[in-house]
């Protein structure tokens, strides 16, 4: 499976990298939005996993413009901090299929992108 | 003839601070060239070590991908302060182990050291981020310092510091609270309350001692944690608190009596009623339209009669709530078809209808 991550921090990235790897998974990355759409337009991914603050395009742009660009079908994991509940709402009205908040476990983050694969296996 | 001898002299000085200006130039661009490539070393490096010590299953395992270069860089302080404001970063965004792995591995390298340093800087905004470094990595060993700067003279410092103490103990945390001088602002309590939504609170008899504060911004604060634990037990203090000079005391008090009523909570409100400002008044009748009976409609009705328009508004929906007879009240006050009651019940009547 083709996982899209999509997060300004690079140690955040690297380590959500790391951890997808060690699981088995492709990992692609991004640093920013706009590298994320470029990336997901290239690529095709099987699962985004974008942060909501992000340069040049936010979190929230990048599920609505996958949303809109023929990724209907690929699941969108947000990452949200402590008190950004209003923006996922707003994530989820866009078409996102689950966030996670930080502080959150890399373990935790692992478990459920292998849901996503345990169902894409299934269909 | 001088302006022959001074062109070339102008020419000259021309020339060297041109050539003075590109030397600057390559000097500043070499300069930040170098400091990027170090940044991004810096960047490289600590990633490294950071992406370890989360995955590995303890600080030691982790601490293998620490290099010579790594090590050695230790020594410079910007290289530190880097390192410690990365690891906090990290430290908020994962919990669990990889959290605890943070924080032994800021533990391992002293850099608690480094931000205990900070506590003593003259600048209000270091010791801030110190105290803000120590309570992220939960380093409870520096309570003693971090309690005094509760009381910091800038507001920013004790802000930190409150937030720390609360972060550390919980409820015992808030001991700061029997000495701090300073007003707590609004925000910054609303921030601990925030911080103690989970808490549970180990004793009442705290928040009494509290109520009776010189401190007046203590005394909203203890109000509000009475408030927001449900304390039945400080009533009669909370009362009392209506007697106050100060508004954002009383209002906080009415709050909790709004609540929280017992059978004399409108009778207490009534009696402190003219001995506030019109905010105060009007929250006394927006609370009284939640907890009052048919027994304040006496009350009300006199109150009709307010030079306030604002309080004649409140005064009227909170009729049309109690009174038996609800918006039928209207048609049986006497300057019902008088300015302004005629436009007021209008106005209530309509949005009920609506």
């Amino acid at each position: 499976m083709k996982v899209l991550v999509a997060e300004d921090d690079m140690i955040m990235l690297k380590t959500i990298e790391v951890r997808l790897k060690k699981d088995g998974y492709n990992v692609i990355t991004a640093q920013d939005g706009k590298e994320a759409l470029r990336k997901f337009e290239q690529q095709a991914p099987d699962l985004i996993i974008t942060d909501i603050m992000m340069p040049f395009m936010s979190g929230l742009e990048i599920v609505g413009a996958v949303k809109k660009q023929g990724g209907k079908d690929t699941p969108i994991i947000v990452l949200s901090t402590m008190g950004q509940e209003n923006v996922v709402l707003e994530a989820f009205k866009l078409g996102a299929d689950d966030f996670i908040t930080k502080p959150f476990s890399p373990k935790e983050l692992s478990m459920r992108v292998q849901r996503y694969a345990q169902k894409m296996e299934n269909t | 003839m001088k302006e022959f001898y001074l062109f070339p002299v102008i020419i000259y000085t021309l020339l060297i601070l041109l050539f003075l200006v590109t030397v600057l130039i390559m000097y500043f661009t070499i300069h930040r060239e170098e400091s990027d490539l170090n940044k991004i070393a810096w960047r490289h490096s600590v990633g490294v070590v950071i992406v370890g010590v989360v995955f590995s299953e303890g600080v030691e395992e982790g601490c293998e991908a620490m290099t010579y270069e790594f090590e050695r860089r230790l020594n410079k302080k910007g290289y530190k302060n880097y390192l410690i404001d990365e690891l906090i970063k990290s430290k908020r965004a994962f919990s669990g182990s990889s959290a605890n792995s943070l924080k032994l591995l800021y533990e391992r390298l002293n850099l608690d050291i480094d931000s205990f340093a900070k506590l003593h800087h003259a600048k209000w905004h270091i010791r801030a981020k110190g105290i803000q470094e120590l309570g992220i990595m939960e380093q409870t060993k520096y309570r003693k310092e971090i309690f005094w700067l509760a009381n910091d003279k800038h507001e920013l410092v004790r802000n930190e510091a409150q937030c720390a103490m609360v972060s550390f103990f919980g409820w015992s945390g808030l001991s700061f609270l029997n000495a701090i001088e300073h007003q707590m602002s609004q925000w910054h309590q609303v921030q601990l309350l925030d911080k103690l939504s989970d808490v549970k609170p180990d004793a009442f008899e705290d928040i009494r001692e509290w109520m009776e504060s010189t401190n007046e911004s203590v005394i909203v604060f203890a109000v509000k944690l009475a408030t927001l634990y449900k304390c039945h037990e400080v009533y009669q203090g909370v009362v009392k608190c209506l007697q106050s000079p100060n508004s954002q005391v009383k209002i906080s008090a009415l709050e909790y009596l709004r609540l929280m009523p017992q059978e004399d909570t409108s009778d207490h409100m009534i009696d402190n009623y003219y001995a506030g400002d019109t905010g105060y008044k009007l929250a006394v009748i927006t609370a009284l339209k939640d907890i009052g009976s048919e027994k304040e409609i006496p009350f009300l009705v006199k109150e009709l009669d307010d030079q306030d328009n604002d309080i004649k508004v409140a005064v009227a929906n909170s009729l049309s709530t109690l009174h038996p007879l609800g918006n039928g009240f209207f048609e049986t006050y006497p300057f019902a078809k008088t300015k302004p009651w005629k436009e007021i019940f209008f106005q209530i009547t309509n949005k009920k209808i609506a």
